[in-house]
């Protein structure tokens, strides 16, 4: 299952590169932070800090990123506990039990199931993906640019089907996607869309746009919502209570064991991510739970069920990414744009040429999750100051480190242009209920797309019936395809549901008033 | 606007943002196109854009809604947790607008007036948007991020800041 010799040159990796742990503790603390700051979501926070990592060799880069990403993923968990605010979408679950205890007093224990069940299931999903990533390289070699091809269309796909509650809106949104990512010169020597601009020539700088659409947009709609929180966070914490907090998650292993498997799998699915993973946790948890009537009143396996699937997630999305070279979803899509400011392209020809590198960011991830269980005891701490920051503090202060990012990749007005120009798109795109998050992946994904696709083309001498040679592509276009229809379907029948529910209840509430309308002496 | 019998509500903005990306489509599949029409440029980009405006065309419908649609509140009523909220009272879209415009002005005066004295000018600014009336507060944080951002991004990055003051 491990490639002994690669998994020695990784550990190699990890001991000579002792510098880039010291990336761990300011990452991690960084993710807290910003998760932790109600509207900041985690692919926000890692795209405000992205252009840093431009600064530092790959793997520091690296390393900071997933912490970044790792203590986000927490981060969120610490309002939604205690103020029954989700510092981030992937902690909505965690509201549901995690702010029911803080109100019976139990903030500190369920501060502690979170924090270990999310360093357990962080854990967990990593060693997972070591010990897949040998047999999925395995795979991947004999992927060719048709496979490819079809993998990269159904990753749009998934990501614009499932990413907007209209599949036709998301679809729209990953076909602009794709186009944006083609503009300038193509591999064949073609120049398109570039306005007579010569830095439009490489094609539109993916950092800045990215950061435009998924940081500077909903920054822009966050000018509406300056967050007072009461004192009610500023709540007694204990030490003794988070530890036995964390030692009581050990009663539950099979919440664990089944919030970390849907984790992974939900994580490894492009356009669903853990904002979906956690409420899925949280509804089998209670689902199968003998004491489900408990759920959403206090019950610690709720907040084990979701932090575990978002934790486990990582591993998940993180799979995909490096196997195929495929975002799950914005926070991917930022690691990739980070392989990619290295000059390094995640998918089956990283992982057969830098084994030993993938191995090194899969261990350190895995130290990551270790050290979030001291650090997260440190942050719970300061964690309802955090919090309590308003808005109008923080939206300058970001939207500035933002634009200057942008300059600092690519070392002209033209990065903080694109920044504002692909923020007033993804404002836009917000607003109307486009996935933003499927034209970021068509923007990093359009060239290689189009290479693969020229490439596939070239192989088959233009022959469409080339593909009956490539079953492995065939089965990848019929799964595409069937999930689309199921997902087509499974949306029409949930407005369906939806409607008929809705009607039922205005038939109730007219009933209601008719009844209310009898019984009621009339006056006079 | 009234077809037939049934009155018909119009989302203008929903329209205006699709029918600009419809537009972008449109010039840039007829721009590949005059660049040269083989296959090794079209190959991508033309069935892209076909798809792209055939969404269009779907999507067009849903800007025009019946107006008993538009006066039931929508099926379910339940709030998606996942949806980015995007206030649509007036004084909050005059915020958002506001905010966009600052940033737009800190952007393209970067290079005019200087780093300093633009992020200085677009973080009072956003502040003040933002509800913040107290002059000594916007004073000295909007000072605070300029000095800690010049200062900071000026030890990271190797290319030239412009500033004026700092």
């Amino acid at each position: 299952m491990i490639d002994i010799t690669a998994f020695n040159d990784a550990l190699g990796i990890m001991f000579t590169s002792v510098g880039s742990w010291g990336w761990i503790v300011p990452g991690l603390i960084v993710g807290l932070v910003f998760s932790a700051i109600p509207g900041i979501s985690i692919t926000m926070a890692m795209a405000i800090v992205l252009p840093m990592s431009l600064y530092m060799d790959f793997f520091s880069a690296i390393v900071f990123l997933t912490s970044v990403y790792t203590g986000a993923g927490f981060g969120g968990s610490v309002p939604a506990i205690l103020m029954n605010i989700p510092g981030s979408p992937s902690s909505f679950a965690t509201t549901f039990d995690g702010y029911a205890m803080s109100q019976k007093g139990e903030h500190n224990e369920a501060l502690g199931y979170a924090l270990f069940a999310s360093t357990l299931c962080g854990i967990a999903g990593y060693l997972l993906l070591l010990l897949v990533i040998e047999p999925l390289a395995d795979i991947v070699l004999r992927i060719g640019p048709v496979e490819m091809f079809a993998v990269a269309i159904w990753g749009m796909m998934l990501l614009g089907s499932l990413g907007s509650t209209y599949i036709s809106r998301g679809l729209l949104a990953a076909a602009f996607g794709i186009l944006l990512g083609t503009v300038g010169m193509n591999t064949a020597g073609f120049t398109r869309g570039t306005l007579g601009l010569p830095v439009l020539l490489d094609g539109i700088a993916p950092i800045p746009a990215m950061i435009g659409l998924l940081a500077a947009s909903q920054l822009l709609s966050l000018a509406t919502r300056d967050y007072i929180i009461e004192a009610e966070g500023s709540r007694e914490v204990s030490l003794r209570k988070i530890l036995k907090g964390c030692w009581g998650t050990m009663k539950y292993p099979g919440v664990l064991l089944r919030g970390s498997i849907i984790g992974i799998i939900i994580g490894a699915v492009p356009g669903v991510g853990s904002s979906i993973g956690n409420l899925i946790a949280y509804a089998e948890t209670k689902r199968t739970a003998k004491d489900s009537a408990t759920f959403g009143k206090g019950n610690p396996k709720g907040v084990i069920a979701a932090e575990s699937a978002v934790a486990s997630g990582e591993g998940g999305s993180m799979a995909t990414m490096l196997a195929l070279g495929i975002p799950g979803g914005g926070a991917t899509a930022i690691l990739i744009a980070a392989f990619m400011m290295h000059n390094i392209v995640p998918g089956p020809s990283f992982i057969e040429t830098q084994k030993p590198m993938v191995y090194a960011i899969i261990l350190n991830n895995i130290v990551q999750a270790i050290v979030l269980l001291a650090v997260g005891i440190g942050f719970i701490y300061v964690a309802s100051n955090i919090m309590k920051v308003r808005t109008r503090y923080v939206l300058p202060a970001i939207l500035v480190i933002a634009t200057l990012g942008t300059y600092a990749v690519t070392g002209e007005a033209a990065g903080p242009i694109t920044l504002f120009v692909f923020a007033l798109l993804g404002y836009a795109l917000n607003r109307y209920e486009y996935p933003v998050s499927a034209v970021v992946v068509g923007i990093l994904l359009g060239r290689m797309l189009e290479t693969e696709f020229l490439r596939s083309y070239q192989l088959s001498g233009g022959n469409p019936m080339y593909i009956l040679e490539r079953p492995a592509a065939m089965a990848i276009f019929a799964v595409m395809f069937a999930s689309l229809a199921m997902t087509a379907w499974g949306k029409r029948k949930q407005n369906r549901a939806e409607a008929a529910e809705a009607l039922a209840m205005e038939r109730l509430r007219d009933e209601a008033a008719a009844n209310a309308a009898h019984t009621t002496p009339s006056k006079g | 606007m009234r077809i037939g019998r049934q009155t018909y509500v119009i989302d203008y903005g929903h329209l205006a943002l699709i029918t600009l990306i419809a537009g972008a489509v449109f010039w840039y599949l007829f721009d590949a196109r005059s660049v040269s029409l083989s296959v090794n440029n079209l190959l991508l980009v033309q069935p892209v854009a076909i798809f792209a405006l055939a969404m269009y065309l779907f999507i067009l419908p849903q800007c025009f809604r019946k107006v008993d649609a538009v006066a039931a509140p929508r099926a379910g009523g339940e709030k998606d947790p996942f949806a980015i909220e995007v206030s649509t009272g007036h004084s909050d879209i005059i915020r958002m607008v506001a905010l966009g415009v600052s940033l737009g002005l800190m952007v393209f005066l970067l290079d005019v007036i200087g780093f300093d004295i633009a992020i200085f000018l677009f973080a009072a600014a956003a502040m003040a948007i933002c509800g913040e009336r107290r002059p000594v507060h916007l004073l000295v944080f909007s000072l605070a991020v300029t000095l800690v951002t010049i200062y900071g991004f000026r030890a990271l990055i190797s290319y030239p800041m412009p500033t004026t003051l700092l």
